[in-house]
Parts: structure tokens; sequence; C-alpha cells
């Protein structure tokens, strides 16, 4: 990183150079403000009931509302044995286990309700649990939690366990972000001092408020919630649960586990019932988590006979393939570069950010989008899909991404970074500076973009196919949602298949837990294709480097990947 | 009994281009003759699968001022010759060279930056003084070798010399400049398959037709990463064998500079006793290297020591006479 001149002038300062002599104001540019709530509040909102669903088949968690004989001098039964003795009688439910702190409460709550009281039990385990005992009849509501912890984004899904309906949802950052921004950094920052603690407490934090916000909507408390599971990548997993990640980021990059037991909310410091039990979905390895096994879940990958290629594109870029029959899987680091970070110009997409870009063949003057219709701050990922796609096709670069200064408009030009293209005059901008590409910027996307296309080939070659022979794409992950497949085939991004196998299905992840928060049976599919999949190694070996190498250009050095591609290129000649 | 055995034979359905390199007074120039490199329909030498049209050629390398970095056991072969790009070249050509390859420095004697109207001097004196086809080679920084490669294209124009070396990040003045004045351009990439076709590729969509690219997959000396070029050299003949467009460009190597940078050539005292005679093991050093990159497909061969052309052309001749 490095500043301009134009930022040292307008009082930028780099923090890791500055020395704080006394009290220090910090203010945030423009660009870095978040104005447009995450797109997953909005789209939540249609998630439907995926299958079949009676919470007194399916669900773990219940309720039971009994009335108890009271005591009296000639039936001394204890109080618990007398619970006991109800719940057998009217539910047929025995050897029920009983925790403490449920104890210590249970003389005062029994007689404050005058034995009317309903029991709210877990099912999930090898015994039933009582997790809570409620004064009088409150069966007509039973909520639970679904969590997708994303190294970016944390979303939470609020689901009426009767219904089996999503009643509210929320998302927001995940608060670890200001210790690092993606995994790696997480990990080295949780291994140094009390790191793990603090990322514990804030990812714990991310989900304590954002339960606060999805039950204030519906008007309950988070401590109605009685069971969560969630999903996330192993790093996150890690965090969450307070084990040491470290071993994540080491050859040969082992996880403490890979399948966490159930735990108890209380332990984790997540604010619902303090009994709930807290359910971690099993992943595969330490760059396959269980984000994916449960994006393999609610993207049916794993119940198919068309042989599909599943790609969650977030920070990493994980990705399935395989049938009803058989899963391999593997995971590149793509970088954050397609959510507009290590991009000069690049930010999230949020309001300002440009994404979408066209360039005129003639003159190499842009048209371009922005969200919210406002002045332009920068370029978001799919802004920058489009444009370097634009770029290469009207030959503003050439195929290795090098911009073509010699061409006749002002807007490509040297910069302080090297060769650059101008998207946006400064008086256009709202920033009040010239927003650009620069040649760095091209070569971190196309590393990004080659590094998941070799990824595929990987797979495909594991298992003795070609890219051709993929039935159906499946693109999970919230950037998945406005991504233009042309762009992206014209990039090299995606595979060069007819537009209509490609399938955009949002929030994978979040399904995944939403489903196995519903379903004991789904929860068992989740392990069972955990247990199913070949993780496939990349670093074993220089396959991956060399088909890296490969996908190092645009579309890719092997053109006969990329037929339609090459009709656009020798149309536009 | 007799057995007879049919010895299998593997057949390909690609070839490596043909490229002409120099230009004679029939065809513009004004060269003794040109050279014809590439045609391999097989590998290398393996004659009984397909024709080796053309024998490897050796290029001598010349400089256009006495090298300051260079071995003494190899301007001790050149003596004073390597004084005068005009009597070096010369006696480069008396030494058995088929091609010059003129390398221009970074700076001129007195230190100061070379200019434009030296190279355009030692170009045009260099061709005066022989009738071998010339290859000129920049200083190696990208800005430095388009200042003074396009005066250099332009005097020699029609000469059909080679320039070089065009890299991903120049690419694009050293390709004009061929284009042109009609001459033949070195595309170079650091040791990797996929890197060479993507430079191929973009030099050919600039409009310069394949017939006048070569393609220098750059290479390590002996026991200093050798085996790592060869098998990407290896691997990209057998990729313009089986019918990859856009690798099958002669390949050009400089294994003299290779060679003659490391310790054991470099260096004559303070070596352990049994590595040997210095000379002897110098020559040795770039003989192996340039004969290991013979076998993997080198079309063009830059030397520096005159013994090791000497050796390296025997054993030319030697593959290329095993027809059978």
């Amino acid at each position: 990183m490095r500043l301009s001149a134009d930022d040292l002038k307008g009082g930028y300062a780099l923090s890791c150079q500055t020395v704080v002599e006394g009290d220090l104001e910090i203010f945030v540019p423009p660009q870095e403000e978040i104005t447009r709530h995450l797109t997953t509040e909005k789209t939540a909102a249609k998630v439907s009931v995926p299958f079949e669903y009676d919470w007194r088949v399916h669900q773990t968690v219940a309720k039971y509302f009994v009335e108890i004989e009271p005591p009296t001098l000639a039936d001394n039964t204890d109080d618990l044995a007398r619970l006991e003795r109800e719940l057998a009688r009217a539910y047929d439910l025995r050897d029920l286990d009983a925790p403490l702190a449920i104890l210590r409460t249970l003389a005062r709550t029994l007689r404050d309700a005058e034995w009317r009281v309903t029991v709210v039990i877990d099912r999930g385990g090898a015994r039933p649990r009582i997790v809570d005992i409620l004064p009088g009849d409150q069966t007509l509501s039973l909520y639970g939690a679904a969590v997708d912890i994303g190294t970016t984004t944390v979303t939470v899904y609020l689901v009426d366990l009767f219904t089996g309906e999503v009643v509210e949802t929320a998302a927001d950052y995940n608060g670890q972000i200001k210790r690092g921004e993606d995994v790696i950094s997480r990990i080295v920052f949780a291994s140094k001092g009390n790191g793990l603690v603090e990322l514990q407490s804030l990812v714990a934090q991310t989900i304590n408020k954002l339960v606060e916000r999805a039950t204030l909507r519906r008007k309950c408390k988070p401590h109605e919630i009685y069971k969560m599971t969630l999903v996330g990548n192993s790093t996150m997993m890690h965090i969450l649960l307070g084990l040491p990640p470290e071993q994540i980021r080491l050859t040969p990059y082992i996880t403490t586990l890979n399948h966490p037991p159930t735990v108890l909310a209380t332990e984790l410091n997540l604010n619902i019932h303090p009994e709930a039990p807290v359910d971690c979905l099993p992943g595969v390895a330490s760059y396959m988590g269980a984000d994916i096994t449960a994006g393999v879940l609610s993207s049916g990958t794993h119940d198919t006979d068309k042989v599909t290629l599943f790609l969650d594109i977030g920070t990493n870029g994980e990705m399935v393939l395989g049938t009803r029959e058989w899963l391999v899987s593997c995971a590149c680091s793509a970088g954050p570069a397609f959510e507009g970070a290590g991009v000069f110009h690049g930010m999230r997409a949020t309001t300002g950010a440009i994404e979408e870009v066209y360039i005129n063949t003639q003159t190499y003057e842009p048209t371009y989008r922005v969200i919210g219709g406002g002045k332009a701050c920068g370029l978001c990922g799919s802004g920058l899909i489009s444009l370097i796609a634009e770029m290469f096709i009207t030959g503003v670069t050439d195929k290795a991404g090098n911009i073509n200064l010699t061409l006749p408009t002002p807007r490509v030009r040297t910069g302080e970074h090297g060769a650059e293209y101008v998207i946006a005059w400064a008086a256009e901008s709202d920033t009040g500076a010239d927003i650009v590409i620069t040649k760095p910027d091209v070569d971190n996307l196309l590393r990004a973009k080659a590094a998941i296309y070799a990824g595929y080939v990987m797979l495909a070659h594991s298992v003795g196919m070609t890219l051709k022979d993929v039935e159906q794409m499946l693109i999970g992950g919230s950037f998945g949602q406005y991504l233009n497949i042309e762009k992206a085939i014209e990039i090299g991004l995606l595979p060069d298949l007819p537009w209509e196998r490609f399938h955009f299905l949002g929030n994978t992840a979040a399904r995944g837990a939403y489903m196995a928060l519903l379903r004991r049976d789904a929860r068992d599919d989740i392990a069972a294709i955990a247990k199913k999949m070949t993780y496939l190694e990349l670093a074993a070996d220089n396959a991956f480097n060399d088909q890296f190498m490969a996908a190092l250009f645009l579309p890719h050095t092997d053109l006969t990947q990329f037929e339609s591609v090459r009709k656009v290129l020798q149309a536009a000649e | 009994m007799p057995v007879t055995v049919e010895v299998p034979k593997e057949k390909y359905g690609g070839k490596v281009r043909e490229v002409v390199i120099g230009a004679t007074k029939d065809q513009g120039g004004t060269r003794s003759k040109a050279i014809t490199i590439g045609g391999e329909a097989a590998l290398p030498f393996m004659h009984f699968e397909g024709a080796i049209p053309h024998p490897p050629a050796i290029a001598i390398e010349v400089q256009d001022r006495k090298p300051s970095d260079w071995s003494p056991v190899v301007l001790d072969a050149w003596k004073e010759v390597a004084d005068d790009p005009v009597k070096w070249a010369k006696a480069a050509e008396a030494a058995g060279a088929d091609l010059i390859l003129l390398k221009l420095n970074t700076t001129l004697a007195d230190g100061s930056p070379n200019t434009p109207a030296n190279a355009k001097k030692v170009v045009r004196d260099v061709l005066n003084a022989t009738g071998l086809p010339l290859m000129v080679f920049g200083p190696g920084q990208a800005e430095l070798d388009n200042e003074l490669l396009v005066p250099v294209a332009e005097e020699a124009k029609g000469e059909k010399i080679v320039l070089g070396v065009a890299e991903d990040k120049n690419y694009r003045t050293i390709v004009a400049a061929a284009m042109a004045n009609d001459h033949v351009v070195n595309s170079r990439t650091p040791m990797d398959v996929n890197l060479a076709k993507q430079l191929v590729i973009l030099i050919h969509d600039m409009g310069l037709p394949l017939e006048r690219v070569l393609m220098d997959p750059t290479t390590g000396a002996l026991g200093y990463g050798i085996e790592y070029g060869y098998s990407v050299m290896e691997r990209l003949r057998l990729a313009a064998l089986q019918g990859d467009g856009m690798t099958q460009q002669p390949m050009v190597v400089t294994p003299g500079e290779e060679a003659w940078r490391v310790k054991e050539s470099k260096v004559g005292t303070d070596v352990p006793a049994m590595w040997g005679d210095w000379k002897e093991r110098a020559i040795h050093w770039e003989t192996l290297t340039a004969a290991s990159l013979v076998e993997t497909g080198a079309d063009i061969l830059v030397l520096r020591h005159p013994e090791a052309v000497k050796r390296v052309k025997e054993m030319i001749a030697q593959l290329m006479s095993q027809t059978r």
C-alpha cells in the first residue's frame, strides 16, 4: 500500500507509519462507509420451507405442556420424578436428562406456575434433555436460529420451528473484520496473546446482535430460541468454539476436528437460551468447511444424476464436483479481489459502487451503472468483472491484461502504479478523484479468476472428465447474485458452457444450516456428505500451478476451452 | 530363428514452424546466405519418426564493446578482437558460427548510457563486416531496449534480423519495429510452458506472422536449474508436435551466457583441487549445458567460447547424420 501525492495532500497517513502523540481523530472517507444494507437482508424474505416438515416428526426440540398433580402428604414423590411421571404418562417421554441449572429453579417454577408448565425438550442426543421449564402453556411458539458465519458476512435466519418458516433474517459484517480481512490474517491474530479469545468474542457479539435484531422485529426474546445450527468455514468454526486455528494455516493443514460436538449456548457466550443446543455442522478439511457441506445439501449437488459443479465464491473459492454417486472438492485461495478488496478503487457492493461497465469499441469511452444511481465511489466485484471483460474485448488490454497505452484516448495513461484506465473522471466521482483501474488491480483479478478456473480443471481431471462434461453449474455465495454470466465467461472465471446451465442460488450455506436446523435427517445428510466427499489437496503437486498459469490469461491460454469467446473476439476484429 | 522387430513409431499431427533469418540480395538484403531453422516433425533427432530438416544452428555472442564481466577464459580465447565488434564478428564467422548475436550493452565504454546512434553504427558495421544472418539483443531493460532496438530495426531494414528480447512488458514496441521493418522477433519468457505460449499469442495478436517469431523459454546452466528448463522445452516441443499452434515456434536458448555465469566456469582460484583444470572445466560446462539443450529441441544455441562451439557443432553433425 502506498499513498499518492493527492492522498497525502488530503491528509491521509499510513497508520503503521504514524506515531500517535495525543488525542487522535480519525475521519472515515465516504468510500469506506457502508450505506446499503447487505442484500441478504432483502432476499432472505423469499426463503421458503424447502421440504415437507412436521415438527413432531422431524424436529429435535419440542415443547410439551403438562398439568402436574400437586404433591400432598399422601403423595410425597419428589418434584422431578413428579414432572417425569407426567411427561411419561402424557407424551411417553422417559429417561430424561435434567441439567443442574434447571433443577435449581425447579421447585420455584412448578409452584409459581401452579403445577402447569411447558417443558422444552431437546431430543437430539442419546437421551432427551430438559432445556427449559416455562410457567403455564407456552406451546404457541418455538424458535430456532440458523447461522452462517462467513469470513466477511454473518447471516442469521430466525425460524419458527412449528411451521418451519424463516420469520426474520438479519445479516451484517463479521465483527472480526477489524482484526483481518481473510482467514489467514485471522488465524495469525488468533495465535497471538489473547487473540483467540477476542476473535471468539467478536463473532459471538455479531451473532448476538443479529439475533437481537431479528427477535426484536419478531417481537420475541433471544432466550426463546432453543436451538441454533451453525455453518462456516473451518477457521470460523474453530474460532467460534475457541479452538486454536493455527494448524489450519500450517502444512499439512490439519484441523482439531471436522465434526464438532453439540455444545450449549452458554459455553460460547451466545445470548439465546443458555441451555439451548448449538449444533456446529461438520466440514471435511481445513479449507473445506461446513459452509460447503451445507451448501452441497441445499444446492442438491449430492442428490442429482447430472454432473454438477457447485461453486461458492467468497474470500475463498471452494468448489465441489459430483453427482448422487460421488463428490470431489477443492479449495483455492482466490483472495478478496472479487469483493472489491486489494483493488485500488475497489469497494463492496454498496451505494456508489460501479456494478456494470460498457466500453465503446471506437472511442474507448465507458458507460457504467452505479448502485443507488448516484455518483461513483469505486468498483465492486461485478463491476470489476464487467470492466475487465470490456477492456479485454475492446482491446484496452491485451490477453495478458497489459493496458495498451498507445490507444488514442486520454483514458489510458501512466499513473503512480503504472498503466491505468480511467473509468470516471474526478468530476463524475463522489470521491473527487479519478476512478481508475491499474495494472496491479488487473493482475490481482486475473490471479483470482485463474485460481478458481484452475480449481475446476483440477476437479474435472481428478475424475477423468473435462469441463465440457459439466451438465449444470450451481453458484452460491452472495457474490453470485450480481454476476453477469457472459462477462464472467469472457474473462475465464466461469467455464464456457451454455448459459442455461448456470444457476445462482444465493446463500447456499445459510440455507443448508436452515435445512439442518429443521430436519434431523437433513442434518444426517450433511454428515453423510462430509463423509462421502473426497477432498483434493491442491498443494500436493505442481499440476495446480500449471493449470493456474494456463488460466492466467484472457480468457485462457488454451482458447479451445472458450469457443464462445473466440467467436466474440473474431467478431470484434 | 531370426525375429523381426517392428520399431514402434509415434505419429505426430503437428510440426515446428520454419523461420528464415537473414535476407540475401535476391531477398532484399545483403547477407551472403539466409538460414532456415525449425521444421521438425519429430522429437529431436528421432529421424525415423519424422523429418528433422534443419540442424540446430549456433550463434556466437559478440558485444558492442568489450564486456567487463566476462570470464578471462572466454576473453583469452578471443584475445584483442573482443575490443572491436567488427573484428569479433569476423572471428566468430571464422570460428564456425551460423549466425552472429550482437548484444548491446547498457552503457558505453565511458560508462554513459548506450545510445541509439551507437547501436545503429555498430549494427551497420557488423552487417558490413560479415555475411552471416544477424541477431541483435538489447541490454535487457525494457525501456532502454525499446530506445535502442527501434532505430536498430530501421537501420537493418530488409536484412531480416532477429530482434530481442521481447518480453511481457515491452513486446509491443519491439514487435511494432519488427513489423515495420520486416524482421523476426525473439519472444522470451521465464521458464514456463504457458507463459511461453501466452507471449507468442500476444505477439501474434499484434499481427506479426508466426513465421517471424522465435521462442526463448529461458534456460539455466548445468547444475543451476537446467532440468527445469529442459523439461519446459520438452513439453513445449511435445505440445508443438501434438498440434498446439501457439507452441510451434523454433526455440532459441542462451547456454553460453548461463554457463559462464556460474562459479564453476567463472572462478579459477580457491576452488577444490578435484574440480580440475579451470579452462577445461569451464569449456565443458558450456558444452554440456548446450549439448543438453540440443537434446531437448533447441533450434538456435547462443554460445561464447570457440572451443565449445566446435564441440557442440561436432555433436550436432553426428546426431544429424544418424538418419537410420
